[in-house]
């Protein structure tokens, strides 16, 4: 245990749909596998099988199935307020010991809908104009497992349809099918991603060479401050130097117009450089946006357990190595 | 068609009798040797090696996916001097990240608690 490293946390924001944080006190390589796990190795449900018992819409068969795949699935138990982890509460369908499936590992959605039956319940100016069958078609047999139709309230109130679109029909048109939601992961197809963003950028480390800034006048401190197109620095009022904004770490993109123009300030080409922006190599601020599966920290929670889980089971096999 | 299973990415083909981790020790070197881990990727390639290369015993740590096509990876250990074996260095470094990840979930759930409440935010879900 001589190498273990002991991370910090600290969020700078949650919101169902999407967390933010930093990760400090440990290496590229955990932040890079926490956001792999995150993209490709959280399971989710998706609709993985449909039938169709009918359908006279513009989109073939293949077309609306693959269209049903790409709906986020949410986990919602009854009294829970967010979308959920559903890794536990279902078993991926391989492992399950049924014959072919069962609530266990799947969720079964009727969808039914013909334009002729539902055009005269609509309003006088919609009549005969193409009705959109959404997600919120879909009738789900387990009450906790339904589509997440918007991530948020404020893109229901913009949204024209009902829900996410499936496809658009006219006069005389009908569609009924059987979608059959399964656990996965995106290991396996896309699909299966919870999230819609999982990204860290490297905390930028700002480093002002004093000695070298004083040999600098006034005019050549204030170029160098509106140099840089992110505004990451400004003179100090009180010593006249230059300093860093206190939000630099938000604001800093690594362009390297300060790199180049500080060369051209500089006495001799060999001096030192007057400020520096550097990666930070243990420091990590990470953007997570959800799909709509699940909410943002259940993601991260997950991923960790998921990680969890993988090194418990590679440990076991090294193990298992040690006695033959 | 001769498409490969969906499957064959992330589970093992048990079938054929494959096994999650392999080991063969080198020939030519001491104290060395090569883990094949199947099914598995860049995820935990890179941070075996990594946690690996902190390893004060540790001489050489590397990996490589041979194929986009194929689903293991390789991964090479060779120690300092024979008291340690390969397998131990890569069971410690397992252990050691095992043992970090616990320290995080921790952190995590802490960290998120202490957010909710003071930013006292509904944080209930529309749908
Ligand atoms: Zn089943």
């Amino acid at each position: 245990m001589p190498n273990q490293r002991f991370p910090k946390v600290q969020i700078l924001h949650i919101a169902p749909h999407e967390i933010k944080f930093i990760l400090s006190e440990t290496d590229v390589s955990v932040a890079n596998t926490l956001r792999r796990i995150m993209i490709a190795e959280v399971p989710t449900m998706a609709i993985d099988l449909v039938e169709f018992h009918a359908n006279t819409t513009v989109l073939n068969d293949e077309y609306i199935a693959h269209r049903l795949g790409l709906i986020p699935i949410r986990y919602q138990p009854p009294e829970s307020m967010k979308g959920e982890d559903c890794n536990g509460a279902f078993l991926p369908h391989r492992e399950c010991v049924c014959y072919e499936r069962c609530p266990r590992c799947s969720v079964e959605f009727e969808l039914d809908v013909s334009f002729d039956e539902v055009n005269p319940l609509r309003a006088e100016e919609e009549l005969m104009a193409p009705l959109t069958v959404s997600s919120q078609d879909l009738k789900t047999n387990n009450e906790s497992v339904i589509p997440a139709h918007f991530l948020s309230q404020d893109e229901q109130d913009e949204a024209q349809d009902a829900g996410v679109a499936i496809v658009k029909m006219g006069p005389g048109q009908k569609l009924k099918l059987k979608a059959i939601a399964r656990m996965g992961t995106a290991r396996e197809h896309a699909k299966w991603s919870p999230v819609a963003v999982a990204t860290y950028r490297f905390w930028p480390v700002i480093t002002i060479n004093e000695e070298q800034v004083a040999t600098l006048t006034m005019e050549q401190k204030q170029e160098l401050v509106d140099i840089c197109p992110d505004r990451i620095l400004e003179i100090d009022d009180l010593t006249g130097s230059i300093k860093a904004v206190e939000n630099a770490w938000e604001l800093s993109t690594y362009t390297e117009d300060i790199k180049f123009h500080q060369d051209s300030l500089k006495k001799r080409k060999e001096d030192d450089d007057f400020v520096r922006i550097e990666h930070s190599a243990d420091k990590f601020i990470f953007t997570v946006e959800s799909t709509g599966v699940m909410d943002a920290d259940e993601i991260v929670m997950s991923s960790l357990r998921v990680l969890k889980d993988r090194l418990n089971h590679l440990a076991q096999e090294v193990e298992n190595l040690k006695d033959m | 068609m001769n498409a490969p299973e969906r499957s064959s990415a992330f589970l093992l083909d048990e079938d054929s009798g494959e096994q999650k981790c392999v080991y063969t020790a080198d020939t030519k070197v001491t104290n060395a040797g090569t883990f094949r881990l199947n099914k598995e990727d860049h995820t935990v390639g890179n941070l075996f090696r990594m946690q690996l290369l902190r390893d004060p015993n540790v001489r050489f740590a590397g990996y490589y996916c041979p194929h986009p096509l194929v689903h293991f990876i390789n991964l090479k250990i060779q120690t300092n001097n024979s008291t340690v074996a390969p397998v131990e260095v890569l069971g410690s470094a397992i252990e050691d990240l095992a043992n970090e990840t616990d320290h995080l979930i921790t952190q995590f759930q802490e960290s998120i608690e202490t957010w909710k409440r003071e930013n006292d935010t509904e944080m209930t879900s529309q749908f």
